[in-house]
């Protein structure tokens, strides 16, 4: 009798979670798309926001197409093209840019997209990838030709995650 | 202090042998003489060892780990923030068993454990919210932005908040213990969306660094200090609720013979 | 002091802080909690 009562508890939570489950997953697969902090560059197209409607763009900061200036009252100005390779959106934006704002980094841009397809950002958000190296290590790679920042992510984590490079090491 | 001094409820459930039988050999540790004799040996030990690895692990972190090539001495933030990540999930998921025994079981330790594990939980989910923001201003800069991974901590951090109020809400300690079970056990299909937040929608919070022992995206004189600093703190964490557990046990003990003391009064006039 | 290590700082003196605390107050409703049971004499000890 005991042993059924607790079978029975077991029974109804298990099944209790089963439905909890189901429910938020297909929840979240509804709502996925209100649920996106930003678009992708080649979601743009598809969801055609207007240029009317604020929103995040998202994606890597296009090597070498980066220039600075200063506009006529003196504020500091940037511009940059967004992509996440196969579309590119170009980007204008007047402030101050965050620390990991870099070349072949990621970064999420609030603004919204003029007719003529620039992209005005009020505000930059630089995004950081999941790697963490000493400057020795980065400095290394590039040295050695693995790895130019600006092209993107670094090589897989298993070559350079032990690496110590107190002299120049050519190679390997 | 909470507790002490409030008056006795009438537990149908009291920390006493009177365990039900055929829970497990985990109703051993039910015995609260048993508990208060072993924890009262280990707990000043496991408290030692919690500050040694805890100092020796910040020490690491924060004068002989290398800087990031990019973050540069900001990225000494991590080695509280991950572990703190960690913590709120992990000893979510603790709470979530100890609801599990609480309903299916019955298991009396599991309702003294979960009411003394959420305060604990709520502070380090709190100072992971914290750090990610002393950490998100100077590299990302904002304090703060409603993706998918900031969100769902934030409601960690309420879920957590929720069940330390929820299970003293009641006069009942057993319906408030029953109820927080519930919100706890419902709360848990939280901690999958946490964890696969960032590969599953866009977010400003990067992907996972540590995943495949094999090849973490983290260098080993980074990973190293990380891990020491995560284990000093999950045994700061263990140590803070042990203390609170045997705390517990000692005021329910202490309302029961207050109460067998009133009775023999009460006899005696 | 940099920024950066403002923020360093601030974020490991929060954590200290928190677990300071709340050991502080664990600690304190132990103390209470034996205290008041060491007034029922030597029958608590028999029953430990």
């Amino acid at each position: 009798m005991k042993l059924s009562r607790k079978k029975r508890r077991l029974w109804i939570v298990v099944l209790a979670g089963l439905g909890l489950g189901t429910a938020t997953a297909l929840t979240l697969t509804a709502f996925q798309d209100n649920l996106v902090f930003f678009l992708a560059p080649s979601e743009i197209a598809a969801r055609n926001p207007g240029p009317e409607r604020a929103f995040r763009l998202g994606g890597l900061v296009e090597a070498g197409s980066l220039v600075k200036n200063t506009t006529p009252d003196g504020r500091p100005e940037a511009r940059f093209r967004v992509t996440d390779g196969p579309a590119t959106v170009p980007v204008t934006y007047v402030g101050v840019l965050p620390d990991l704002f870099r070349e072949g980094q990621g970064v999420v841009t609030l603004g919204k997209l003029s007719p003529d397809g620039e992209f005005r950002a009020s505000e930059v958000l630089a995004r950081h990838d999941e790697t963490y190296m000493p400057p020795e290590v980065a400095d290394a790679l590039k040295r050695t030709g693995h790895w130019d920042p600006k092209e993107g992510a670094p090589p897989p984590a298993a070559s350079w995650n032990t690496m110590q490079p107190a002299p120049v090491r050519q190679g390997s | 202090m909470r507790g002490v001094s409030t008056p006795a409820p009438s537990s149908p459930r009291p920390l006493a042998a009177t365990a039900p039988r055929g829970g497990g050999g985990l109703h051993r540790f039910a015995n609260p003489g048993r508990f208060l004799r072993l924890t009262d040996r280990l707990l000043p030990w496991l408290w030692a060892l919690a500050v040694a690895v805890t100092g020796a692990g910040a020490a690491w972190a924060l004068f002989f780990s290398p800087p990031d090539w990019q973050q540069g001495e900001t990225v000494r933030i991590m080695y509280v923030h991950v572990p703190m990540a960690w913590l709120a999930m992990g000893g979510y998921a603790g709470l979530a068993v100890a609801s599990l025994m609480s309903l299916i079981w019955r298991h009396p330790l599991a309702d003294v454990a979960a009411r003394e594990l959420s305060p604990v939980g709520a502070m380090v989910t709190a100072l992971c919210l914290a750090t990610g923001s002393l950490w998100g201003r100077p590299m990302w800069g904002t304090w703060w932005a409603w993706d998918a991974r900031m969100t769902s901590v934030l409601v960690l951090f309420f879920l957590w908040v929720g069940h330390a109020a929820l299970v003293r809400a009641f006069d009942e300690e057993e319906r408030g213990a029953r109820a927080g079970a519930i919100l706890a056990l419902i709360g848990a299909i939280n901690l999958p969306v946490i964890k696969w937040s960032v590969d599953w929608f866009n977010t400003l919070h990067q992907s996972a660094s540590v995943t495949r022992i094999s090849a973490p995206g983290m260098h080993v004189d980074m990973l190293y200090p990380l891990l020491v600093c995560a284990l000093g703190f999950t045994l700061l964490f263990a140590a803070l609720v042990l203390a609170r557990v045997r705390a517990a046990v000692m005021e329910k003990r202490l309302r029961q013979m207050q109460l067998a003391q009133a009775r023999r009064q009460e006899g005696a006039a | 002091m940099t920024q950066h290590w403002w923020h360093v700082a601030i974020s490991w003196a929060l954590a200290a802080a928190g677990f300071g605390i709340m050991a502080w107050l664990a600690a304190s409703r132990h103390a209470a909690a034996k205290r008041r049971l060491a007034l029922f004499g030597p029958r608590e000890r028999r029953q430990g």
